[in-house]
């Protein structure tokens, strides 16, 4: 029923496929905007980044502990009534299951739903061992009929038209379903599900949380149908995670201010059920439920003891990760995990679906970081999806070339920016003297056509530096300038513009020769130990304490600088001041004018062109940088004119837009659209990369139809002559 | 006292969010009234109180005889045969949350559960000096039912709904298709 391609070229095809659905691709567009707004207005007045913070120390201080919190749970439940199992593995739980039912003579069993059943593939075990399972919940009952997997962990059948609904119980019913009757459709399901609940023997569930220390199990619907699964049938059984294990009911609670809120934007959902013990059931054994609750193991207890994993443990299963994630937006659920979807289904697909189904769906992240600011429980998923996708190569033994290729040169940056000085000469018969190549070079195929590619820069920044860089008398501020690979030997320009911006500003700029690559496209392919070492050349090329500020132009390096350099240097015990020091000195073109040199108004020329605005992933979310970029435009007299979306990911990722250019070119597509349609004449960002991406994709558009540029160079340009 | 009315006064705000529908009333026979009346309006006739029995049987006797009055029928107990003539469950809520218009009912009685899970509406008589703010407020209490198991505590907050269907919201799944919460201004049922 669920088949997950394992390798890229096979997933490639069903992504092409995906991106040609349509309704698909409104659906989930309009689901995003909404969701947006619905999460806002759900954590009007919260302090969410306080709760965030309490939940990740209480969810990191019982991880370690989940075999001694099942122990108490146990020993309480028992106690009032409830058999307790252990399954260490898929088959295990499903097998305890089924024993279950047959030793109390069930034929009928309704479902509540649990994306830990979809885990283990329950209906389909207890379906073969001749078992009618009815789903209940109206998504899962819906995606049951169609003998599909869910596409979304709250919302499993939100791929899904009102029409494909309609004719789905037409067939069903054997009565016509008016597509545009909604709730008809739902009153269909209370009729023909209302049966299911009074004819059944068994009713099964998951569990949102169990609690230790009262042997309690809680469970969160809107629909009602865990009340009903859990009351009407004589036995329930619920399959719970081990990571489902919580000290006490204060926790719960914690957890459920931002549990509804993040997942559907409601303040609670409307049913929420706390069953401790074996409950009055009139139709049980001794007038009492015959209560299981079965704990699956799947290789949970063991991420739970792992240094770098356990972080996946915290999740609380509310999806928000796939809501915002601007992949999942394309694609949908079905393209986008296995069992598990969205950035978290990235991770455990690993874990608990083994490698080849996890191989190709991890490759299939920009790094954007837009799942990580909504994940209530902190977990740093963009981490773990490359730390997932380095483990796969780490098992597989053989590297892609690339980044064999790649970290071969990284290492080294004389070869490094040699080969960059050579790639000039290279690339000239394909640019024909333009500074964009329109015809790609031989090792990329005709699927990256969608963007026109730069062209390297005849002498880049370092061969050119001391002679346009003024020396400063007395100068207010010493900043060393980062300038990562692109400014460097693709956009020097964008330096340029930067000195002119802060001429007369007391400013004395170094550009440390010494530097190499941030590091990040070595840690983005899962290259650690390449990544560390450069980033331990790069600290010995400037150091920090010598400086007032390091400023990139680039948002990527910038963000790679100061959030992952702490990671990737944490057992450099000689470098801890030194990544701390960069770590506070880092800053962005946009910060740097606006916060520190507070370039006045009058210095611009108060052109009024109309400027839009694309915002980098790495300086809105990685560098939490909103609004001086915004305020920038203002003080230099350029008429912002806002666009939707200017958050979402420009599609560039690096090296993800040669591994999925349909994806790339998708988002790039999008993006631009919502530019043209502002009416703006020209558009700006903080990044190279974005640059690289945006200009790329409005060359082919029409050469020069709006001109993209960095922030600085059109900052610089509206400068009084 | 204040305290307490801008609890009442927040509770209703927040019941509007969720479609609840919210009176205030003087007395529980009111609750009678309003219960029979709408059960009437929406061409019902049959009405469970279950947990009523237990806590007070003149109450009870007197909805009951109420109810007969005006041609429709009482339920007590036994409610899992009779799941298909519920129209309107009617209890009395143990607290309620204001923050998210949220009824707490002890529900460990499986006739409580039927009558409130298996009607097509629910009528819940809070009374107002059983309101809090938010459920952290509740947490004594609700340990207190969770360690004297067995125990089944339900919150519910509004009419069952879904939105699984091209996310457009609809009312009245699996649970009551309307959730009425009549708010008791005296401090005894």
């Amino acid at each position: 029923m669920i088949t997950t391609p394992h390798d890229v070229k096979d997933y490639r095809a069903h992504l092409k496929k995906a991106l040609k659905n349509q309704f698909l691709a409104t659906t989930l567009d309009n689901f995003a905007t909404a969701y947006r707004a619905s999460r806002a207005r759900a954590f009007e007045n919260i302090d969410l980044e306080g709760l965030i913070q309490e939940i990740a120390e209480g969810k990191d201080a019982s991880i370690p502990y989940l075999e001694e919190l099942f122990a108490l749970f146990k020993t309480r439940a028992e106690n009032a009534g409830v058999k307790v199992h252990v399954a260490r593995t898929a088959t295990d739980a499903n097998e305890i299951i089924s024993s279950i039912a047959k030793a109390n003579g069930v034929r009928k069993i309704v479902k509540g739903k649990s994306m830990t059943a979809e885990e283990t593939f329950l209906n389909a075990h207890l379906e073969k061992e001749g078992y009618q399972v009815t789903e209940t919940d109206l998504g899962e009952w819906i995606i049951q009929l169609r003998h599909e997997g869910p596409s979304h962990m709250v919302m499993p059948a939100i791929h899904l038209s009102r029409r494909q609904v309609a004719e789905l119980f037409t067939e069903v019913t054997g009565k016509y379903q008016d597509p545009d009757d909604i709730n008809g459709m739902v009153k269909v399901a209370r009729r023909e599900l209302r049966q299911a609940f009074l004819e059944a023997d068994m009713g099964i569930t998951g569990a949102n949380f169990a609690i230790a220390e009262t042997g309690t199990i809680a469970l969160l619907t809107n629909e009602g149908n865990g009340r009903l699964v859990t009351t009407m049938p004589r036995v329930h059984v619920a399959l719970v995670g081990f990571d489902k294990l919580i000290p006490d009911l204060k926790s719960a609670l914690r957890v459920l201010h931002v549990l509804p809120r993040n997942a559907t934007g409601q303040a609670i959902s409307t049913y929420l059920t706390w069953i401790t013990g074996a409950n009055e059931c009139t139709t049980g054994p001794a007038g009492r439920k015959e209560m299981h609750i079965v704990f699956l193991d799947n290789g949970r207890l063991a991420l739970a003891r792992d240094p770098v994993f356990s972080r996946a443990l915290r999740c609380i299963r509310c999806g928000a990760c796939a809501n915002v994630c601007p992949i999942y937006k394309l694609v949908g659920g079905h393209n986008y995990g296995h069992v598990y979807i969205g950035a978290i289904g990235l991770i455990l697909t690993y874990f608990y679906h083994g490698r080849e189904n996890a191989r190709a769906i991890v490759q299939n992240c920009l790094n954007c970081q837009a799942c990580k600011s909504v994940c209530p429980t902190g977990i740093d998923l963009p981490h773990l999806i490359k730390e997932v996708y380095r483990t796969v190569l780490e098992a597989e033994g053989k590297k892609p070339i690339k980044n064999v290729l790649l970290s071969r040169a990284l290492k080294d940056r004389r070869l490094f920016h040699f080969l960059l000085r050579r790639a000039y000469l290279a690339q000239q018969p394909l640019a024909g003297g333009e500074p964009l190549m329109r015809h790609l070079p031989m090792f990329l195929s005709k699927e990256h056509g969608f963007r026109s590619l730069p062209v390297l820069a005849k002498r880049p920044l370092r061969d050119i530096w001391d002679r346009i860089n003024p020396r400063v008398q007395n100068p207010r501020y010493r900043v060393a300038l980062f300038g990562g690979c692109l400014v460097d030997f693709v956009y020097p320009e964008q330096a340029e513009a930067l000195l002119k911006v802060s001429k007369d500003y007391k400013v004395q700029f170094e550009y440390p020769m010494d530097q190499s690559c941030c590091g990040l496209p070595a840690k983005m392919m899962g290259e650690n130990k390449t990544a560390r070492e450069l980033a331990v050349q790069n600290l010995q090329a400037m150091d920090p304490a010598a400086y007032d500020y390091v400023l990139t132009l680039c948002a990527s390096c910038g963000s790679h600088l100061k959030k992952n350099y702490p990671g990737l240097l944490a057992n450099d015990a000689g470098l801890q001041v030194k990544v701390q020091q960069l770590k506070d000195k880092v800053i962005d073109f946009s910060s740097f004018m606006q916060n520190v040199l507070q370039v006045s108004s009058e210095k611009f020329a108060g052109t009024y062109k109309k400027v839009a605005y694309h915002s980098p992933c790495h300086l809105c979310r990685g560098l939490q940088v909103t609004k001086e970029p915004r305020e920038l435009m203002k003080t230099a007299g350029l008429d912002y004119v806002s666009a939707p979306d200017e958050d979402v990911c420009c599609g560039f990722g690096g090296s993800f837009s040669i591994d999925f250019p349909e994806i790339s070119a998708e988002l790039l597509k999008r993006k631009l659209d919502n530019v043209e349609a502002t009416g703006a004449e020209a558009l700006v960002t903080d990044c190279p990369g974005c640059v690289l991406q945006l200009r790329g994709g409005m060359d082919k558009r029409g050469a020069g139809k709006i001109e993209v540029m960095h922030i600085a160079e059109l900052v610089a340009d509206t400068l009084k002559k | 006292m204040e305290k307490q009315v801008n609890l009442k006064e927040m509770l209703k705000e927040k019941a509007q969010e969720v479609q609840s529908i919210v009176f205030e009333i003087g007395s529980l026979e009111e609750a009678f009234h309003y219960a029979i009346d709408i059960t009437r309006k929406q061409g019902g006739t049959v009405l469970a109180a279950p947990g009523l029995g237990n806590q007070d049987a003149s109450a009870f006797f007197a909805f009951q005889a109420l109810c007969e009055e005006k041609g429709m029928s009482l339920l007590k107990e036994d409610l899992r045969a009779q799941v298909g003539r519920l129209h309107t469950g009617f209890t009395v809520a143990d607290y309620g949350i204001a923050e998210t218009a949220t009824i707490v009912q002890d529900s460990s009685s499986e006739d409580l559960r039927i009558a409130t899970m298996l009607s097509e509406i629910h009528v819940a008589v809070l009374p107002a000096s059983c309101i809090v703010f938010d459920a952290v407020s509740l947490e004594n209490e609700m340990k207190r039912f969770m360690d004297s198991p067995p125990n089944y505590l339900a919150f519910l907050s509004g009419a069952s709904r879904t939105a699984d269907i091209e996310r457009v919201l609809t009312i009245g799944v699996h649970g009551p298709q309307e959730l009425h919460i009549l708010i008791l201004a005296e401090d005894r049922a």
